[in-house]
C-alpha cells in the first residue's frame, strides 16, 4: 500500500495532469517494471518487487554485433522503443506480445543515419523523437550531414517515416519531453529547449557556457536517461575548481533539470572525489540523488552533502529508483540488476536478467 | 611466377589484420603492370579518375603499413575482394609510388618499429588535441595528404564513428567545427601531399640490400649482441636473410627469413629467430651502406631489440661499431671488446685509458685489457682502431651517481588465460649515469655510462593500489627485470571482481662494487589492446 500511496503522491506532486490514465483506481493496480535490453537482441521486462524477469523479447531483423543503445518506454508501459541494428534502426516492441509494432530505418540508400542514446516518446505516447546523425556515403568518400531530430507517429507501424525533421544541435546525448509536451529538451553542450512541433529553440540552460568564478568547464558523458521516475533529468559531472590560493581540485557533482518546472539545480559533493557514471533522483525525497559506477552513492543535492557511499560488487552503469523511493536498481555492464535500499544503501537482492550483457543499454522504469 | 610464395608465410586473416599489427608483407607477385591493372579494376570502381588522378588514392601518400591498413579496411568494410598476392602487390606498388621519403618517416619510426615506450612530443597542439587523443600523434605524421583529403578524412571519422563528438577527448570542444575547419588547413601545412623530399626521393637511384653485413645491437634483458647477416636478392625488391647473433651474455641465436624492400628503403622481414617469430622493421640508408632499426617478437612487440648493420666483406670500409662494456671505472682494469668490420691498426681507448694488452685480434672483433687511471676525468672517450673511430666509445667514471630505469614509459597488458590476446610484458633495464662536470643529476651534461645489472623489486604504487593489492595480482617481476603481467579476465578474488590491472612501482638497486644506487618508476598494468592496427 505504501508503494501505491507514494506513487500517487509523486504523481500529484509532479502535477502530472497529462497522465490522464493514472486515476487512483488504475494506480492501485500498478506495479513497477524495469525495462532494459541485453545482448545480442533482447528486450527484458523485470517485475521489480518480485525480482523476476516476466518477459524476454527478441528484436527482429537486427545486426547482432552491437548492443542496444537508447531505450524509452511509453508512459502507459505498453511499448518499448529501442535503438538497435548497429544503431541504424528504431523499433517499438509491444511489452505484452513481444511483437514489433513500430520500425523506422534511420539509413536509406546513400545515407547512413545513426542514433545513440537520445530518444524519447511524447507523454501521450503518440510521438517518438530520435536524434539522428546522418552521413552521405559517396563514391570513395563520406560527407557528414547536419544532425536532426526525427519525429515519428508511433502508430505508423513498420517502415515508419518521420512526420517532421527538426534541426538539432550536434552531440545530443539525451532527448526528453516535458510532461506537458510544451518543451523538448536536447542535451548537447548546453541543455537546449526546443518547441516539439517546430524545433524552434525556445530556451537554453547553460552547461558548457555555464560560468562560475573559480570553476572551469564541466564535463559529463550523460548517456543513461533515467529521468522518468522523478521527471527530473540528472547527470553527474566533473569540474575543476581553483580556490583563492590557487589550489586546483577536481570535484564531482550532480546537475539536474526538473522537466515539469523547467528548473535547474546542481551541487558538487564535498570530500573525496567519487567517480559516478549515471544519476537518478528520488521521486519521493527529491533532495536525494544516487550515483552508480563502482560505488553507489547517496547525495543531498540541496546541501551538497555526500550522505553515504558503498562499494558495488562490480562496475555498473545505470541506476533507477522505485516509485515509492525506497529501492534502487543498479544495472548496465553485465547481466544482472542489483537491488539496494535507498535509506541504508544495503544490498537487498540480485536479479539475473539474461544470458547476454546489458552493456550501455538504458534501464527504464514504468508502471503497469 | 612467384605467386605460390604467399603460402610460405600466410597473411593473417583479414579481421585479425585490422586488429593485429605487422602483416608479413611477403607474398611476391608485384610487378608494376599487375599492380596498375589491379588498381584500375579493383579500386577505380569507387575511386574515379579526376584531374588529379584517382579520387583519394592520388591525394595521399603513406608508409607500407599505412597503405595496408587502408586496403584491409576496403576489404573488410567495403567488400573489395583481393587475394593475399593481390593485396601485397597493391601495398608494394602504392608504397613505392605514393610513399614517404626517408626524412618524412624519420620522426615517427618508433611507431613502425612498434616501440611504444616513449611519450610523444607533438609538433602542433591543435593537431594533437584533434587526432592524438585517440591515435598516436605519429600516425598523423606518417601520412601526407592534400588539405581537401585531410578534410575528407575528418568526414570519414564522424561518418564511421559518430560517437567521436560524445566521447571524452572530443566533447570538450565544438569538435566537428574545429576538426573540419582549421585542422585540415594546419595538416596541409605540416603534412601536405606535395614535398621536395618526396620529389627528390623519386629520382633517387635504388640500391640493393643484398650482400654481407656486420651486425651489432642491443636486446633489453639480454644485453649487447653482435653478428653477421647474409642477404640475397630474389628479385623485385624481395630478399632472403640469414643471421647469426652472439650475445654478450653468452647466448647465441640464428635467424632466417624473407624480406621486402618498400619505397626503396623500408625493409620489412619476417624471420624465425631462435624459437621466436620475429619481424624486422629496418631502414636501408640511401647509399645502401647501413641497415638499421628494430626487431620484435610477432604479436608481443615489447620483446625485441635495436639493430645496426654495415657492409661487411673485403671491399667494405673499415667501421668500428660497438664497445662492450660501454663503461670503465677509474682505477680499475677490465677487458673491453670492440666490434666492427675490417678493423686493423692500433687500438686507442682515449685519454686516461691504457691498453695493457691485446687479448684477441680479428678484423671483426678485438678484445683488449684496459686500465683506467685512478684520477682520470669523467667523460665519454672516442675509441679508435686504426682509422676507424667510434665517438661515443667508452665512458670513464669515478662514481656511479645515479641510475635510471628504462623503458621511459612502462606499460604492461594482462593477457592469456584462454583469451585471444597474449600477455604484453615489460623488460626493465637499469642505466647508470655520472653527474658530469656540473656535479648535478638530471642535467644536459650527465654522462650515460650504460646498462648495469640490478636487483629488482615490485611494490604497490599508491595507497589505492595497496588497498586493491595490485602487487599481489597484477604480475611478477623476474630477477632479470622482465615483468610478466597477470592473467586476463575478471578475477573473483579481487575487490569489484575486477581484472588484474594495477598500478605498480618497480625498484632497481645497483651495487657498483659496494656502492648501492637505487631508482624506482611507476609501472601501469592495463587491459588487453583489442584494436591494435599496424600503426597505432
Amino acid at each position: 500500500m505504501n508503494n501505491n500511496k507514494a506513487t500517487l503522491r509523486t504523481a500529484l506532486a509532479l502535477g502530472a495532469v497529462s497522465l490522464g490514465m493514472m486515476s487512483q483506481l488504475a494506480l492501485a493496480a500498478k506495479k513497477d517494471y524495469l525495462v532494459t535490453a541485453a545482448r545480442p537482441d533482447k528486450v527484458v521486462v523485470v517485475d521489480a518487487a518480485e525480482r523476476k524477469v516476466v518477459n524476454t523479447f527478441t528484436i527482429p531483423n537486427t545486426a547482432k554485433g552491437n548492443s542496444v543503445a537508447g531505450l524509452t518506454v511509453s508512459r502507459d508501459g505498453k511499448v518499448a522503443y529501442v535503438v538497435h541494428n548497429r544503431w541504424e534502426t528504431v523499433s517499438g516492441i509491444d511489452l505484452d506480445t513481444g511483437k514489433e509494432v513500430f520500425r523506422a530505418e534511420l539509413s536509406s540508400p546513400g545515407i547512413r543515419g545513426k542514433a545513440h542514446f537520445a530518444i524519447d516518446v511524447s507523454p501521450d505516447g503518440k510521438e517518438l523523437a530520435v536524434h539522428v546523425s546522418p552521413t552521405k556515403l559517396k563514391l570513395g568518400e563520406y560527407e557528414v550531414q547536419d544532425p536532426y531530430i526525427a519525429v515519428y507517429d508511433t502508430s505508423a507501424g513498420i517502415g515508419a517515416e518521420p512526420l517532421r525533421k527538426l534541426p538539432a544541435p550536434r552531440r545530443t546525448t539525451t532527448l526528453a519531453y516535458s510532461p506537458d509536451y510544451k518543451r523538448l529538451y536536447a542535451y548537447s553542450w548546453d541543455m537546449v529547449v526546443l518547441d516539439p512541433q517546430t524545433g524552434k529553440q525556445i530556451g537554453v540552460h547553460p552547461w558548457r557556457s555555464w560560468k562560475r568564478e573559480g570553476y572551469g568547464e564541466p564535463d559529463t558523458l550523460s548517456v543513461s536517461p533515467q529521468f522518468e521516475q522523478a521527471n527530473e533529468f540528472a547527470t553527474p559531472y566533473f569540474i575543476d575548481y581553483t580556490d583563492k590560493n590557487g589550489k586546483k581540485v577536481t570535484k564531482a557533482g550532480v546537475w539536474s533539470l526538473d522537466l515539469a518546472k523547467d528548473k535547474v539545480r546542481f551541487s558538487e559533493f564535498e570530500g573525496e572525489l567519487v567517480m559516478p557514471f549515471s544519476t537518478v533522483i528520488n521521486p519521493v525525497r527529491r533532495n536525494e540523488a544516487y550515483t552508480a559506477y563502482t560505488q553507489l552513492t547517496k547525495n543531498d543535492i540541496d546541501t551538497g552533502k555526500l550522505i553515504k557511499r558503498v562499494d558495488l560488487d562490480h562496475t555498473f552503469y545505470t541506476v533507477n529508483v522505485s516509485s515509492d523511493g525506497k529501492e534502487l536498481y543498479v544495472g548496465g555492464t553485465i547481466n544482472e540488476i542489483a537491488v539496494y535500499d535507498t535509506e541504508t544503501l544495503e544490498k537487498k537482492d540480485t536479479i539475473i536478467i539474461s544470458e547476454g550483457d546489458q552493456v550501455l543499454s538504458s534501464m527504464r522504469m514504468v508502471q503497469r | 611466377m612467384r605467386a605460390h610464395s604467399a603460402s610460405v608465410i600466410p597473411l593473417r586473416p583479414l579481421l585479425l589484420s585490422m586488429a593485429i599489427s605487422a602483416v608479413p608483407f611477403l607474398a611476391q607477385a608485384d610487378t608494376k603492370g599487375a599492380a596498375e591493372a589491379l588498381l584500375n579494376s579493383k579500386c577505380q570502381t569507387c575511386h574515379l579518375p579526376t584531374d588529379k588522378g584517382l579520387n583519394r588514392i592520388d591525394e595521399s601518400r603513406r608508409t607500407p603499413e599505412g597503405w595496408d591498413m587502408t586496403i584491409v579496411r576496403m576489404m573488410v568494410s567495403h567488400g573489395v575482394e583481393l587475394t593475399p598476392e593481390e593485396r601485397q602487390t597493391l601495398v608494394k606498388y602504392l608504397a613505392d609510388t605514393r610513399g614517404l621519403a626517408p626524412e618524412e618517416s624519420a620522426a615517427h619510426r618508433y611507431l613502425l618499429e612498434r616501440d611504444f615506450t616513449l611519450i610523444e612530443q607533438p609538433k602542433d597542439q591543435l593537431v594533437a588535441d584533434t587526432c592524438a587523443r585517440c591515435h598516436s600523434y605519429g600516425r598523423t605524421g606518417l601520412q601526407r595528404r592534400t588539405e581537401e583529403d585531410w578534410r575528407k578524412l575528418v568526414h570519414y571519422h564522424v561518418g564511421q564513428y559518430p560517437v567521436i563528438e560524445i566521447q571524452q577527448g572530443g566533447r570538450d570542444r565544438d569538435w566537428w567545427e574545429i576538426a573540419s575547419g582549421e585542422v585540415p588547413k594546419r595538416l596541409d601545412k605540416l603534412y601536405g601531399l606535395d614535398s621536395e623530399a618526396w620529389r627528390k626521393w623519386l629520382q633517387h637511384e635504388s640500391v640493393s640490400a643484398a650482400g654481407q653485413w656486420r651486425v651489432v645491437g642491443h636486446r633489453p634483458g639480454w644485453g649487447a649482441y653482435e653478428g653477421q647477416a647474409t642477404i640475397s636478392s630474389n628479385g623485385d625488391d624481395h630478399y632472403s636473410i640469414k643471421l647469426t647473433l652472439n650475445y654478450a651474455n653468452g647466448k647465441q641465436e640464428t635467424a632466417e627469413g624473407k624480406a621486402v624492400l618498400y619505397t626503396g628503403y623500408e625493409w620489412r622481414a619476417t624471420v624465425k629467430q631462435g624459437d621466436m617469430n620475429v619481424r624486422q622493421v629496418f631502414t636501408l640508408s640511401p647509399d645502401g651502406q647501413t641497415l638499421s632499426g628494430r626487431w620484435y617478437q610477432a604479436g608481443i612487440d615489447a620483446i625485441g631489440g635495436r639493430f645496426e648493420a654495415v657492409r661487411d666483406g673485403k671491399e667494405a670500409p673499415a667501421r668500428l661499431l660497438a664497445v662492450e662494456p660501454s663503461y670503465i671505472k677509474a682505477g680499475t682494469t677490465q677487458q673491453v671488446t670492440l666490434y666492427g668490420s675490417n678493423l686493423s691498426g692500433d687500438v686507442s681507448l682515449g685519454e686516461g685509458v691504457e691498453v695493457l694488452k691485446v687479448v684477441e685480434r680479428g678484423t671483426g672483433k678485438l678484445v683488449v685489457e684496459a686500465r683506467a687511471a685512478a684520477g682520470a676525468k669523467d667523460g665519454v672517450r672516442a675509441v679508435k682502431v686504426g682509422d676507424s673511430q667510434l665517438d661515443k666509445g667508452l665512458a670513464l667514471y669515478q662514481k656511479l651517481d645515479y641510475i635510471s630505469i628504462e623503458p621511459d614509459q612502462a606499460m604492461a597488458r594482462i593477457g592469456g588465460n584462454g583469451g585471444a590476446m597474449p600477455k604484453i610484458p615489460v623488460q626493465f633495464e637499469s642505466v647508470g649515469y655520472a653527474n658530469g662536470p656540473d656535479g648535478k643529476p638530471g642535467t644536459a651534461d650527465d654522462i650515460r655510462l650504460g646498462y648495469f645489472p640490478a636487483k629488482w623489486t615490485l611494490d604497490n604504487l599508491n595507497a589505492y593500489a595497496a588497498q586493491l593489492k595490485d602487487a599481489e595480482y597484477s604480475g611478477r617481476l623476474q630477477e632479470d627485470g622482465l615483468f610478466i603481467p597477470g592473467d586476463a579476465g575478471p578475477n573473483p578474488k579481487r575487490k569489484f571482481g575486477t581484472n588484474n590491472a594495477g598500478e605498480l612501482k618497480v625498484t632497481a638497486v645497483v651495487d657498483d662494487a659496494g656502492h648501492k644506487v637505487e631508482a624506482s618508476k611507476p609501472l601501469v598494468v592495463t587491459v588487453q589492446r583489442w584494436n591494435d592496427p599496424s600503426i597505432r
